[in-house]
Parts: structure tokens; C-alpha cells; sequence
């Protein structure tokens, strides 16, 4: 792949990028911490957009705000506040999204002397007419936040422009997906791993252009290409997933992850947003259909069905869960979604990770036990 | 004066069993509903209960349950049934406790009536979202949500708008659910009610401004479970006057609930329902009387102008706009103004592995009243329900060494 | 006048003897399984090896966990208030305290006369404690009492992220399986261990203060020390007689046995 090493690079570097992105293009960097955020409305505002992941370094300042029982990365990300790590953001945005984030928004706005704050209060529920307007109400008023935290008008046509931008990203990442999931032979999941988190670092434009190019790279390898079928198809399902790690213990094993439902993955670019007139309304409109967070209330079985549907689409033959340790919304879901796969006869192994992950020795055995079971 | 206290003394027993008979009457009338052709409703502990009475629907409060299932030490056995469930040990003991408990109908009073439908509001917390979903699936009842958006520095026009529509939702999901229609005059009047039982209940806590203080937090953790659970009716009313009235009679004959009181605390999150007796002793051994709690005063609502006969608009303010639902500085400020108010020497602070927004943020909180007041505070670490997560020896050694804190920080 | 001050922690037992606030005297055993019985043989070694009669001892304070299994004690103080007027008596200078306990670790800080000012302790998990160094030592099959030394010799201290003493564990297991040096990964344990004390002691917001005293048995480990300078940006000082702070604390405190000061 021609563009990976550019991806690493930036996945690798993050801050560093960020800061010389910065530093040569003059944008303001905006830093977000759920994926419900709409990255439209930054990017409308002549920003940047830079997702904040937990972190690779060890916590420790964060441990004077935050209880040992604060999963790893809301405290990964106060750790980067803290630090100073990040110092170079202009501003950071907290969509609501759990318990835990709902407080580190307020802890970040005590004690984080740098950049502006904004609380993006979205609503928890999705299904009613009147969470659908409040959605709308709340992205206007975010709309409003924001431009003037930058000191920019936000117009329609800059939204418009942006959701163009974004809706090509997410078309790109999910023709990626499609290609690997028909040959995951074509890429590793590492180097999936390694496009998908830079697409939440990288200048858009630039990574659009580079999504482009690999799109039509893999397409021409897919047709040399045979599939192979040997391979053991395997969908990945939990919150969040920054631990390339995961990838080759599975490959090695005989597995191949040819899907996930994760929020640093397929849920980030499932469903594109209508261009048209009322750019606002359209972005909310996206957010409320969407492939659902569990912090987030639409119906009571969709995720359950959603995760089936991508075991039948994708043919595999089982889902391995990643649960982030002290992730209450996802460890409130898991046991029904086990219970409907059980009933549907897909295999489950539920994986309880913290960051760092366990020791590989551990977790390659446990990996190797479930392929071989399947 | 020995008398007095004598008499005094029966009076608090008897009102203790009152509260007893009233919450087993309920419980009685609330698992008689199906008999007597009466809907239950299950409803989160900040949740608006008041169109539910309107209703004539049985509100039932599984946090209630599951401080009586803690209270009752049963908490570990149900945990560990969720645990077996496939329920994570980090989630909220209430949920697990209760979850579990819907399986096999055990606890201390034999499990919950069934619920018809199930009302959650969020002003507390996101787990009981979660939590009501399992619910939810495992009754197979309709369940409402009562979106409350958290209110991190404002209650804002978009919120009111949002809130208030689904106060109007709500009357419709419940005339749905009841055939009925809602009677507004009638939901006037148990918010009148609901309002005046929190305006005695705060009245009551009031009276430990006192030196020495006539009752503790650990009698108002007691004396709650009406406001919570039955607030809005007449009963209720009648209840907290007696008991607004016992202890006002209690300051003015100086009795303290706390022999020697020499040191007045605070205590801050959720009690430890499993160990109240013991934190009870522990504390006034030492002649420390805890003066108050941001748990129990969550109940007397925060004292912002509300028109009351908007009764929508004051009902979606008042529930959006409560303690756990505001920034941790909002919070700090209400601490703040409570250590002023209760002339207190320490905050007690329960770091509650169960309830994520209510603990986190208590590091912050503490170096400002430390800031501000100039005022120390203790940390213990436990779970409200779940008591593996909780070492006497290590409790008991930090009390005792806060108290020699703040001996010594009274003689400096 | 004599006075005795008793420390029974979860691990080693402390005795201390003083004459007029001087220190006299000192044992340390194994606590074991009778905390009774060793304090018992702690007060009578104290007393044998002065020739002193227990009718000589003035005032006798037990500290430490096993405090309340001490019968002869006149009165039972915290460890917390021991240590702060140990650290108080071996250097007035000192304005806060960290002790690594056994299986509690601690932070004090100290008011200009010495008393308590503010203290806290870690929460319920093993990280950061002496307990946490036991099982690293014994997955590295190290004897606890080289791991100061050892560490002094590290390269590039190994990253030791779990904070968790059962997930640290495996995590040391899997780094020694990588083939890291020994010396880096006990390094590594001392800055996680560093890093978490240090962020407790934050809680505090004690970062005005700058004589900082670490006190218990941890103390004499040179390579916790260090990690600990390293976070806090300051030398800290150690008294030769760190393990003993908690029992001349409460020998200190025995001076005034009776009165509540």
C-alpha cells in the first residue's frame, strides 16, 4: 500500500502532526473525544478536527482527579490535558456520551488552563420527534459555540462543503472495509487498524486524496488477487480498539477480522449524510440514524440485530468483544447481545480489556482456543 | 431534661416504626396492584413521580429496593448472581442487585411487584438508561425515557424546550398506557404537595444547624425513603411535620443525636447502606455528629425561581436542573454553601465504586473546600451495596486518624 | 522519663524506646500470626536489653494496623498522626511525609508545629503499596531487599503500565519472557510505584511544600526513593531510622500517655 507509511507516520506521531499541521496551514486544532461529535461543523469553521484517544503513556497525573475505577481512556485523556501534551489544541469539545465523560468534561474545564470548552449536550435518547428537534436545536447551538469560540461565521455553504468532504472520507473507509472483507489477504487488520485512526488525525483534504488513491490501489490488487477461504472470519465488536496489537495475534491464529462495530471503526462511517439545503439538520439527521452507541437510547434490541446482520452479510463465524474495563454501557448491553447470539448460533468470546492490554502470551492462548473452537 | 429526652426518645422510636408501617403498607398495596386493578410503574429515584399519582399508577423504586437489599446485607449474593448473568462486577451494585433479584424474586421482600411500564429518567445517572433496557427486555413493558440534559453551566433554552416536550410525551405515554386522561387540577395538587414535602423535609434538615445537632445524616438516610418514594402525598406530609416537629423539640431541649458532639461533619455521596450502623457507632465514638449530606438535601430540590403553575415548565426545570445533573463546580458550590450553613469541621467523602457521577470529580471537590474553607476531608473507598469492596480495619483507621486531625487542627 | 512507642504493621513489627525524647532503643520483628504475642516480645526485648523495669516505662502508645492487640498499650494512635510526629521529631523541618506501607500507602502534610494538617491514603487496590513490591519481587524470583540496588543499575526502566498488582504481574512475567533486563523492569515497578504515590500525594495539593520526608520500610529501597525524587522534582529526605518513624512517633506521643495531648 502506497500511502501507509504516511498513515503510520501520522498515527505514530499524532501530536507532532497535529502541531506542524498547525504550525504550516494556520488552522486551529479542535480536539473531540466521542465520535458523535460532528467534525462538519469544525471543519465548516476553517478547523481542524483531532480526536483524542486515551493515551500511550503511563497515567499518573490524572490519578489526582480521577478514582481508580475511571476506565483508561477518560483518564488517558485527562492525562493529555494534564501534561501538556496537547497544549497546542485551541479548544476541545465534549459531546455528552457516558457518566464518566460527563464528569472529565467538567474536571477538563477546572483545571486545563488552555484552549476553549464546549459541552455539546446531545440528547440521550433518539427515537422521539422531540429528541429529533432537540438534536437539530443542539447542533445550531453548537453551530453558534463554535463560531464564536473561532471567531468565525460558520455559513451553510462551508457545512455543505465539509459534508461533502466527510461523506468522501466515509465513503473511502467503507469501500476499504468491503474490499478487505471480500480478501482480508489484502490488507492486515494492523494496517486497517493504522487508516482508520489516522483518518481522525490527518488534514481531511489531504487524507481524502490518499483514501482515493488506496481505494483504486486495493480494487486493481482485489482482481489479481485470489480469496482465500481458509482463513477463519472473525467481527470484533466493543467500544473503542487502539490496540493494533490485536490484529496479528488473531491473523496468526488462523482468524481474520473482517468487520467490527466499534466507534474508532465501522460505526464512525456508516451512514453518509444528505447534502442539501439545511446542512444542520442533515448532520443531525445522520447522528440519530447512525449505527448506535449504547451510551445512547434509539430502540432495545438494534445493536443485538445489528451485530447478527453483519455476521450473516459478512459471512463470518464468530464476534469477539472488546469491553473496556469500567465501560458501564457496553458491560449494561453485553450479556442480552450474548444471550441473542447464543440463540442464533454464533460463537462469542468476550475479551475485558484495559489499556494496556494483558500480557500476549495470555491473550494470543485465549485467541487461539476460540479460532479453534469455531 | 431527662424526661424530656425520655419522651423525646419514645416519639423518635415511634416515628421510626410509623415510617416502617407506612413503607410496608406500600410495598403491601404496590404488590396487591394487580388484585385491586392498579397499574405499577417502576421509576428512577429522581424521576417525575407526580403524573404517575395523577395517574393512580404505583410508583415503585428499585434504587429504594436496592438500599434495602444493601441495608439487609444481601447485596454480595445478588451481585454475584449478576456476575454469574454476565453482568461486569464494575457495574452499579443497585442495578445488579435488582437485575439479579428479578430472577429469582428473593431479597428482603421477596422481589418487586412486576411493573406495567417502566419510567426512567436520567438526571441521576446513564446507567439506569442501561439498566431499565434490561428491564425493559426482560418484562417485555413499554418503557419511557425522561431525557434530562445535563446542565455541565446552564439550563438552556434549547434544553427547556427539549425537556418540556417530553414532559407533554410523558402525559400522553401515560394516558396511553392507563386509558385514562390526565387530570391537570389533580397534578397540581400533589406538586403542591410534592413541593411542600420537600420544603418540610429540608425544614427537618435544617433543625441540625443546631448545637448539638438533634439528628444525623444516618437518621435522615433513614428517614428518606418517604420523600423518595411516596412524596407528593398527604400521608407524607403529615409524616415530616411530626418529624420536623420532634426534632425541632429535640434542638430546643438541646438533645444531640450524638453524645458529646464535638466535631460536625459532612458526608458526601451515597450512604454505604450495608454498614450504617457500624460508620453510625464509628463516628460518634468519637463524639462526631454527621450534620448533614448532599444525598438526602437532593431531595429538597435547588432553590431556583420556578412558576409553579406552569406546572410543565417548573417540572421540567426542577427535574433537569437537580444536584448530579450540574457541573462539579455547581456542586462544589452547593457543598460550599452546606459547610457554611452546618458550621462543619470535615467532609466525610464516600468514593463509590458504583456511582461514577457522583464520585468522580470528588478529588476537585476536595481541594476546593479545602481552598475555600479552609476545611480537610476524608476519602472512603466502598460500594453502597456491595460490601467486598470495603476493609473495617482500613475505615476504621482512617476515621480515627481524621479525627486526631482534626482534634489536633482545633487545638492548633 | 521513658517512654515506649509500639508500631505492629501488616508485615514487620516496630518497637521504639526513648528517654527525655531521645531515642534509647529499638527492635523489629515479623509481625506473624499473634500480634499479641509479639508485642509482647518487642516491649520485654526493649526493656531487657536497658535492664529497665516495666514500672520505668511512663507511657506506652500502639500504632499500626495490629494496634488494637496490644493490651499493655496506655493508648492506641493511628499510624498517621505516629508518623507525622516520628518525621517531626527526626527533622522539624519537615512539611509532609509519604509513607509506603504494607498494604496502605499514605501522604501527610505537616503544620509548622508538627501536628497533621491533611493527610491521605491510597484507595482499596494493592498499586502503590509494599504488598504490590512483594509480588513483583517474588514473579522476578528477586530478594525484595535487592531491588534498591538493582534498580540503580538499570539502562532504560521498563514501562510498567497495570496498575493493577495482579495485571502488573503478568505484565512483568510477559517482560521477563521478552527477555528484558532484570534491572530495567525493577526500575520500571519503582516509577510506576513513584507515579501512582506521587499522584495520590497530588490529592493533597501539597506542592508548596518543600521538605518531604518518606518514612516505613519502603524507604530504605534507594530505587523507590529516587523514582519518587524523579516526579516530585526534589531530593527527599530519609532518617536511618525510617522504618522506625511510626514507633518514635508514638513513643513520642506516649510523653503526654493520658491526656489527649
Amino acid at each position: 500500500m502506497k500511502h501507509l507509511e504516511e498513515f503510520r507516520q501520522v498515527v505514530n506521531q499524532s501530536f507532532g502532526y497535529a502541531r506542524q499541521l498547525k504550525k504550516d496551514s494556520g488552522k486551529k486544532i479542535v480536539g473531540y473525544v466521542c465520535s458523535y461529535t460532528p467534525e462538519e461543523v469544525i471543519l465548516a469553521a476553517g478547523a481542524h478536527p483531532l480526536r483524542i484517544l486515551g493515551t500511550k503513556e503511563t497515567i499518573h497525573l490524572a490519578d489526582s482527579h480521577l478514582q481508580s475505577y475511571c476506565c483508561s481512556l477518560v483518564r488517558g485523556i485527562l492525562e493529555e490535558g494534564l501534561s501538556g501534551r496537547v497544549d497546542f489544541l485551541d479548544g476541545m469539545v465534549f459531546p455528552h456520551t457516558c457518566d464518566s465523560v460527563q464528569r472529565l468534561s467538567d474536571i477538563w474545564r477546572m483545571n486545563i488552563p488552555f484552549g476553549f470548552h464546549l459541552d455539546l449536550i446531545l440528547p440521550v435518547k433518539l427515537d422521539t420527534l422531540s429528541a429529533q428537534h432537540y438534536m437539530v436545536d443542539v447542533l445550531q447551538k453548537f453551530r453558534t459555540d463554535l463560531g464564536r469560540a473561532l471567531q468565525v461565521d460558520i455559513t451553510d455553504e462551508a457545512l455543505k462543503k465539509a459534508i461533502r468532504t466527510t461523506n468522501a472520507i466515509r465513503q473511502s473507509i467503507r469501500a476499504i472495509y468491503e474490499l478487505r472483507s471480500r480478501n482480508p489477504r489484502l490488507m492486515t487488520g494492523t494496517d486497517l487498524y493504522t487508516l482508520v485512526r489516522a483518518s481522525m488525525i490527518m488534514d481531511r483534504d489531504r487524507l481524502n486524496i490518499l483514501l482515493a488513491e488506496t481505494v483504486a490501489e486495493l480494487k486493481v490488487k482485489a482482481d489479481r488477487e485470489k480469496e482465500d477461504t481458509s482463513l477463519k472470519r472473525i467481527i470484533l465488536a466493543g467500544g473503542i480498539c487502539n490496540h493494533p496489537d490485536i490484529y496479528p495475534m488473531i491473523e496468526n491464529a488462523g482468524g481474520a477480522v473482517v468487520w467490527d462495530d466499534f466507534c474508532t471503526g465501522a460505526r464512525y462511517f456508516t451512514e453518509l449524510i444528505d447534502e442539501g439545503a439545511e446542512p444542520i439538520a442533515r448532520i443531525a439527521g445522520r447522528l440519530i440514524n447512525r449505527v448506535v452507541c449504547p451510551a445512547k437510547h434509539i430502540d432495545l434490541d438494534g445493536r443485538a440485530r445489528h451485530i447478527i446482520r453483519l455476521v450473516k452479510e459478512k459471512n463470518a463465524r464468530g464476534v469477539i468483544f472488546l469491553l473496556l474495563k469500567f465501560c458501564d454501557p457496553h458491560a449494561f448491553d453485553y450479556p442480552d447481545i450474548k444471550k441473542s447470539m447464543d440463540e442464533a448460533g454464533i460463537p462469542v468470546m468476550l475479551l475485558e480489556i484495559d489499556d494496556p492490554i494483558p500480557a500476549e502470551g495470555q491473550l494470543k492462548t485465549r485467541f487461539e482456543a476460540f479460532l479453534e473452537m469455531l | 431534661m431527662s424526661d424530656i429526652k425520655l419522651e423525646l426518645d419514645k416519639r423518635k422510636t415511634k416515628l421510626e416504626k410509623k415510617m416502617q408501617n407506612i413503607m410496608a403498607g406500600y410495598y403491601i398495596d404496590a404488590k396487591m396492584a394487580r388484585q385491586n386493578n392498579k397499574k405499577v410503574a417502576w421509576i428512577t429515584s429522581g424521576g417525575p413521580v407526580e403524573p404517575l399519582l395523577a395517574m393512580d399508577v404505583i410508583a415503585v423504586y428499585p434504587e429504594n429496593h436496592g438500599a434495602m437489599i444493601g441495608a439487609s446485607k444481601m447485596g454480595v449474593d445478588l451481585c454475584e448472581k449478576a456476575e454469574a448473568m454476565g453482568y461486569s462486577s464494575d457495574l452499579c451494585s443497585y442495578a445488579r442487585a435488582d437485575i439479579a433479584c428479578c430472577t429469582v424474586n428473593g431479597g428482603p421482600i421477596g422481589g418487586l411487584p412486576e411493573p406495567d411500564m417502566l419510567v426512567c429518567c436520567n438526571n441521576i445517572c446513564g446507567s439506569v438508561m442501561k439498566w431499565y433496557e434490561v428491564q425493559a427486555r426482560h418484562f417485555k413493558v413499554p418503557l419511557f425515557i425522561y431525557d434530562t440534559p445535563v446542565c455541565h453551566t446552564d439550563y438552556t433554552p434549547e434544553m427547556k424546550r427539549y425537556v418540556e416536550a417530553q414532559t407533554r410525551e410523558y402525559f400522553q405515554f401515560l394516558e396511553h398506557e392507563t386509558g385514562r386522561k390526565m387530570d391537570i387540577d389533580r397534578l397540581k395538587e400533589i406538586g403542591k404537595n410534592s413541593v411542600e414535602g420537600a420544603q418540610l423535609w429540608q425544614e427537618t434538615l435544617d433543625t441540625t444547624m443546631s448545637r448539638p445537632s438533634p439528628m444525623t445524616a444516618f437518621d435522615a438516610f433513614f428517614h428518606l425513603a418517604l420523600i423518595v418514594t411516596l412524596r407528593g402525598t398527604p400521608q407524607t406530609l403529615e409524616y415530616y411535620r411530626e418529624l420536623r416537629d420532634l426534632m425541632k423539640e429535640r434542638s430546643q431541649a438541646g438533645i444531640g443525636a450524638v453524645p458529646k458532639e464535638t466535631y460536625r461533619l459532612l458526608w458526601d455521596n451515597l450512604p454505604i447502606w450495608h454498614r450504617m450502623k457500624w460508620l453510625s457507632d464509628k463516628f460518634a465514638e468519637h463524639g462526631a455528629c454527621l450534620v448533614a449530606d448532599t444525598y438526602t438535601s437532593a431531595w429538597c430540590g435547588i432553590k431556583r425561581e420556578l412558576n409553579r403553575d406552569d406546572v410543565i415548565a417548573s417540572a421540567a426545570e426542577g427535574y433537569t436542573y437537580s444536584y448530579l445533573n450540574l457541573g462539579t463546580d455547581k456542586m462544589a458550590e452547593l457543598v460550599l454553601t452546606m459547610v457554611d450553613k452546618y458550621q462543619v469541621d470535615g467532609i466525610v467523602m464516600h468514593s463509590n465504586r458504583s456511582c461514577r457521577p457522583y464520585s468522580f470529580g470528588q478529588y476537585d471537590l476536595q481541594k476546593i473546600v479545602e481552598r475555600e474553607k479552609g476545611i480537610p476531608s476524608l476519602m472512603i473507598e466502598a460500594d453502597m451495596v456491595d460490601d467486598r469492596s470495603f476493609s473495617e480495619s482500613q475505615v476504621a483507621t482512617r476515621i480515627e486518624a481524621f479525627i486526631e486531625m482534626l482534634r489536633q487542627r482545633k487545638g492548633a | 522519663m521513658y517512654t515506649i512507642g509500639i508500631d505492629i504493621g501488616s508485615v514487620t513489627a516496630k518497637g521504639a524506646l526513648m528517654s527525655d525524647g531521645a531515642l534509647v532503643s529499638s527492635q523489629v520483628c515479623f509481625t506473624g500470626y499473634n500480634t499479641a504475642a509479639t508485642a509482647r516480645s518487642i516491649y520485654e526485648g526493649l526493656l531487657e536489653k536497658e535492664g529497665l523495669k516495666e514500672t520505668s516505662i511512663e507511657g506506652i502508645v500502639a500504632t499500626g494496623y495490629g494496634r488494637n492487640s496490644v493490651p499493655f498499650a496506655d493508648r492506641t494512635v493511628t499510624e498517621i498522626m505516629c508518623h507525622a510526629a516520628g518525621a517531626y521529631h527526626l527533622n522539624p523541618a519537615v512539611r509532609a511525609v509519604i509513607d509506603i506501607g504494607g498494604q496502605d500507602s499514605k501522604a501527610i502534610v505537616l503544620s509548622d508545629g508538627g501536628r497533621v494538617a491533611n493527610f491521605v491514603m491510597n484507595d482499596k487496590c494493592a498499586a502503590g503499596t509494599g504488598r504490590f513490591l512483594e509480588v513483583m519481587a517474588r514473579a522476578l524470583e528477586v530478594d525484595l531487599d535487592q531491588f534498591g540496588t538493582l534498580s540503580l543499575q538499570a539502562d532504560q526502566p521498563a514501562k510498567i503500565s497495570n496498575l493493577c498488582a495482579v495485571f502488573a504481574e503478568s505484565e512483568v512475567v510477559s517482560l521477563i519472557a521478552k527477555g528484558e533486563k532484570r534491572e530495567n523492569i525493577i526500575a520500571g515497578i519503582h516509577a510506576a510505584i513513584g507515579s501512582r504515590v506521587m499522584a495520590m500525594t497530588g490529592r493533597l495539593g501539597m506542592w508548596g511544600v518543600t521538605t518531604l520526608m518518606m518514612t516505613g520500610g519502603v524507604a530504605k529501597n534507594t530505587g523507590v526513593v529516587k523514582a519518587l525524587e524523579k516526579v516530585w522534582g526534589n531530593p527527599i529526605h530519609v532518617s536511618p531510622h525510617a522504618q522506625l518513624t511510626g514507633a518514635i512517633g508514638a513513643a513520642r506521643l506516649a510523653r503526654v500517655a493520658g491526656s489527649p495531648e
